[in-house]
């Protein structure tokens, strides 16, 4: 058990002649919560495409609970236990909260969709179509897709993209008590620093595509040269 | 064996000059017009009309100019007003379009089939490799050639090719940069249109006229810019020459395989590409 | 503990009493359905009914393909006569047996169906508009040029077999006979894709339908439940195929053609696609239309063409997408 729950390997991608992610690595260990940050293009969302099967054209390797995935559709990563949210919402816009969790729920054995619905505040829109119901309560509900089935490992890209202060932190503080309470291994990608500090233990930061620093949070707000690529990319 | 080559040529011409128009529509508007056949088969019509009142060569002016006119009338009335939705949408508005505009050719010269009358000075023939050749089919095949030409020059020479190129590959980034974009499509699918109805001209004196005749080249012409992918010029000039061989040799030796080939490269090159028309766009 | 902690959910006896409530209209319907012949004036009107019917049979193959796999077909008209021509021509040379005849008209358009879904799972909107189109048109003209197959384009006429799941077919060409058995089937594909719509498989079509990515990401393989939808709309089209050309003894190229396809869209677009007896109603109605419309019939593709037209850009939802939207605003009673 002492063995990482993710890991990346060189990891790289390309856009025709532009390098979105070079040469990165990073390895999660069972049960912590990981903060990936850095200055806008850092490559954050691609890492975490890369480490999700979302992307062709990449590199290097991605190895799940010490299983090569690397060569492995996102629906076989979601079997082996890899989850993830979207920036950009990414639900089912005509079937209701409670059929879209369902179904989600169907492809991890049935499991139960009641605590995941209850956890974020969803219960009372589960007969609404997904697409009637407010930004807000759709980041929720693109999470709690995520979230049905108790994966392994999560991988979450800006779960609080667009939410208000307050929205961010009640969704934290939520998502800070389900993964521990379910010891799930989690890779945050988030702009809100509050958040950020609120959940995580560690936090690696990128930066133009490359591994920059790693540490917990107090060091890497300490760190130098991670200051040094916010304020030099804030020109 | 020259001359059935040729011959498969001259279909490939018809073809060629029908799937540029549909590449240009696309090129600009993101939407496969539906009623290009119809479009081919009043052009024919309409150029019948003039051409049996004797001037052959003003039918030729009469059906490209017209065809224009519809299309100008068709990027403004739909294709600009459904640019924000579906493209879907206006497949369906254009297949409906299709329904109409065969009645209506029913409605103005019936449905017997009418024979397109050749004009005199191309009314022999040539001898090719020891056969004669007609010199209409020649004739067509060098109006394909002229436009390939033109249209070449055209795109690559010109400014106003230019701003085609550039809002064929990104209608958004052209219109930022300055390009009217709504101005430009009524240029560009007119011309398509007009081409549509040039083909259907020139096809007059080969083909029989029927008001089923657009359905069926149409598909054919969908098949040629699926195959030379929908973004390409000059991938409709080689697929269409494909398909014009295919038609004309499968017609005498293999009907089977002249119905079926070009059905299953379609669908492979879908397969392969199942974005499908990308074409030269990503 | 949790922050946002709800109560609990209560669902689960909605949906059996769904179930139960598609059954009852089913059974409703098909009570109706025995007692056409009484309510039907004429052998002549129960002709032209049973018509109606195989049109409402081939449309809601139409609408079910874009209701559960959002895919516009040109071309279902390609299974509906595969179904028609490996009935008429089984039983014309009498290879097998006329239950077996049957069911392999039933299968065999599945099957193709099953296949060319797999194949075309990841093409949709205008590309996938096109190759159906090319698809039900190269069914046409194989038939239009195989003379040995089936007389090409002149067509051929059969007859039944005498004797069919141990009843005299002669049934098969008696309106009122086949008045009933075309509504009774159609009752029958009706309630069958309401009650899939509802089931597991159902609901994971209409989420691929939805987002096919995100379906992705909750691990469900796309194509294999995609090729279901595609055979199953086969399976109701080639039902329509088989009962036409036992009705009329006959089979003939233009079953296949683009212009049968067309209209079958059409009429789904019109009843609405988005709902499961929408495409019918649509079927239905416009077939009287045409029949009402006497002298004007003349320009029946523009009247079609027009209402396409209309429908798309004005009432996308449909006659039955209107009348639910006038039953949602009605005045509280």
């Amino acid at each position: 058990m002492s063995e990482p729950a993710l890991e990346g390997f060189a990891l790289t991608r390309r856009f025709g002649g532009f390098v979105a992610l070079d040469g990165v690595n990073i390895a999660l260990k069972r049960g912590e919560i990981r903060g990936l940050i850095g200055p806008n293009g850092a490559g954050k969302s691609t890492l975490i495409d890369v480490l999700t099967g979302r992307a062709k054209n990449r590199r290097g390797r991605v190895v799940l609970n010490g299983e090569d995935v690397s060569e492995l559709s996102p629906q076989q990563r979601r079997k082996r236990g890899m989850a993830r949210s979207f920036q950009r919402t990414n639900i089912f816009p005509e079937l209701t909260v409670e059929q879209q969790l369902r179904v989600a729920s169907w492809a991890v054995a049935d499991a139960d969709i009641a605590e995941v619905m209850n956890e974020l505040n969803l219960t009372a829109l589960a007969a609404r179509p997904a697409g009637d119901i407010s930004y807000g309560d759709q980041r929720r509900l693109d999470l709690a897709l995520a979230l049905v089935g108790r994966p392994q490992v999560l991988l979450l890209d800006e779960p609080a993209a667009g939410l208000t202060m307050d929205e961010s932190l009640a969704l934290a503080r939520t998502l800070r008590d389900l993964v521990n309470r379910w010891n799930v291994t989690v890779l945050l990608v988030e702009h809100d620093m509050q958040v950020v500090f609120t959940i995580c233990d560690r936090l690696t930061v990128l930066h133009l595509g490359r591994f920059l620093s790693e540490g917990s949070c107090a060091e890497i707000r300490a760190d130098p040269t991670v200051v040094a690529a916010y304020l030099g990319t804030q020109a | 064996m020259l001359i059935q080559i040729l011959n498969g040529v001259v279909y490939g011409a018809l073809l060629y000059l029908l799937a540029v128009g549909l590449v240009l529509i696309f090129g600009l508007r993101e939407v496969v017009n539906f009623a290009h056949g119809a479009l081919f088969m009043v052009g024919a019509y309409l150029g019948f009309s003039v051409a049996a009142a004797g001037y052959w060569w003003g039918a030729l002016v009469v059906s490209v100019v017209a065809m224009a006119a519809i299309g100008c009338l068709l990027d403004a009335a739909v294709f600009r007003t459904l640019r924000k939705q579906d493209p879907m949408v206006t497949v369906l508005v254009t297949f409906g379009l299709l329904l109409i505009l065969e009645t209506l050719v029913t409605a103005i010269w019936g449905k017997a089939y009418l024979r397109y009358p050749t004009p005199t000075i191309l009314s022999g023939t040539v001898t090719i490799a020891g056969s004669p050749f007609p010199l209409y089919r020649l004739f067509v095949i060098a109006v394909s050639i002229a436009v390939a030409i033109s249209l070449s020059a055209w795109l690559r020479f010109t400014r106003v090719g230019l701003y085609v190129r550039a809002a064929s590959t990104d209608p958004r980034v052209a219109s930022i940069q300055g390009i009217n974009v709504d101005r430009l499509s009524l240029i560009v699918v007119g011309l398509g249109t007009a081409l549509a109805g040039l083909s259907g001209v020139v096809a007059g004196p080969l083909l029989t006229l029927s008001p089923t005749m657009g359905s069926y080249i149409l598909i054919d012409s969908f098949i040629v810019v699926v195959i030379g992918g929908l973004g390409s010029f000059t991938g409709a000039f080689v697929a269409a020459l494909l398909i014009g061989q295919i038609h004309n040799f499968g017609a005498i030796y293999l009907p089977w395989a002249a119905t079926i080939l070009p059905f299953l490269l379609m669908v492979a090159i879908l397969i392969w590409r199942p974005t499908g028309l990308a074409g030269s766009r990503a | 503990m949790s922050t946002l902690a709800q109560g609990t959910i209560v669902v689960r006896p909605r949906r059996i009493g769904a179930t139960t409530a598609t059954l009852l209209a089913g059974a409703v319907a098909l009570a109706v359905g025995f007692a056409l012949p009484l309510l039907l004036p004429s052998k002549i009107a129960m002709s032209l009914f049973a018509q109606a019917l195989f049109d409402a049979l081939l449309a809601t193959s139409v609408g079910f393909l874009f209701l559960q796999n959002g895919r516009i077909s040109f071309g279902q008209a390609a299974f509906s006569g595969l179904g028609g021509y490996a009935f008429g021509i089984l039983v014309a040379r009498g290879l097998v047996g006329s239950e077996i005849a049957l069911l392999i008209a039933l299968l065999l358009p599945t099957l193709v169906a099953f296949l060319l879904g797999l194949v075309i799972a990841r093409v949709s909107g205008v590309a996938h508009a096109m190759l159906t189109l090319a698809v039900g048109q190269a069914f046409y003209e194989v038939a239009f040029r195989w003379r040995e197959l089936a007389k090409g384009d002149d067509g051929m006429s059969f007859d039944l077999p005498r004797r069919i799941f141990g009843l005299s077919s002669r049934g098969l060409q008696d309106p009122a006979f086949m008045v009933v058995l075309a509504w009774c089937l159609l009752v029958v594909v009706l309630v069958g894709l309401a009650l899939f719509a509802r089931s597991r498989i159902g609901m994971v079509t209409a989420a691929i339908r939805d987002n096919e990515e995100r379906a992705r990401f909750l691990g469900y393989s796309t194509t294999l439940p995609r090729a279901l939808v595609y055979a199953l709309a086969a399976f109701i089209a080639a039902i329509a195929g088989i009962l036409q050309a036992s009705y009329n003894g006959y089979i003939a190229p233009q079953m296949f053609h683009w212009t049968v396809s067309g209209y079958a869209l059409i009429m789904a677009i019109l009843g609405g696609a988005k709902f499961i007896i929408g495409p019918a109603v649509g079927a239905v109605v416009l077939f009287y239309v045409k029949e009402l419309a006497g002298q004007v019939a003349e320009y029946w593709p523009a009247i079609v063409g027009g209402a396409l037209v209309l429908v798309t850009l004005t009432m996308p939802q449909g006659i039955i997408g209107i009348l639910r939207l006038l039953w949602l605003r009605r005045p509280p009673q």
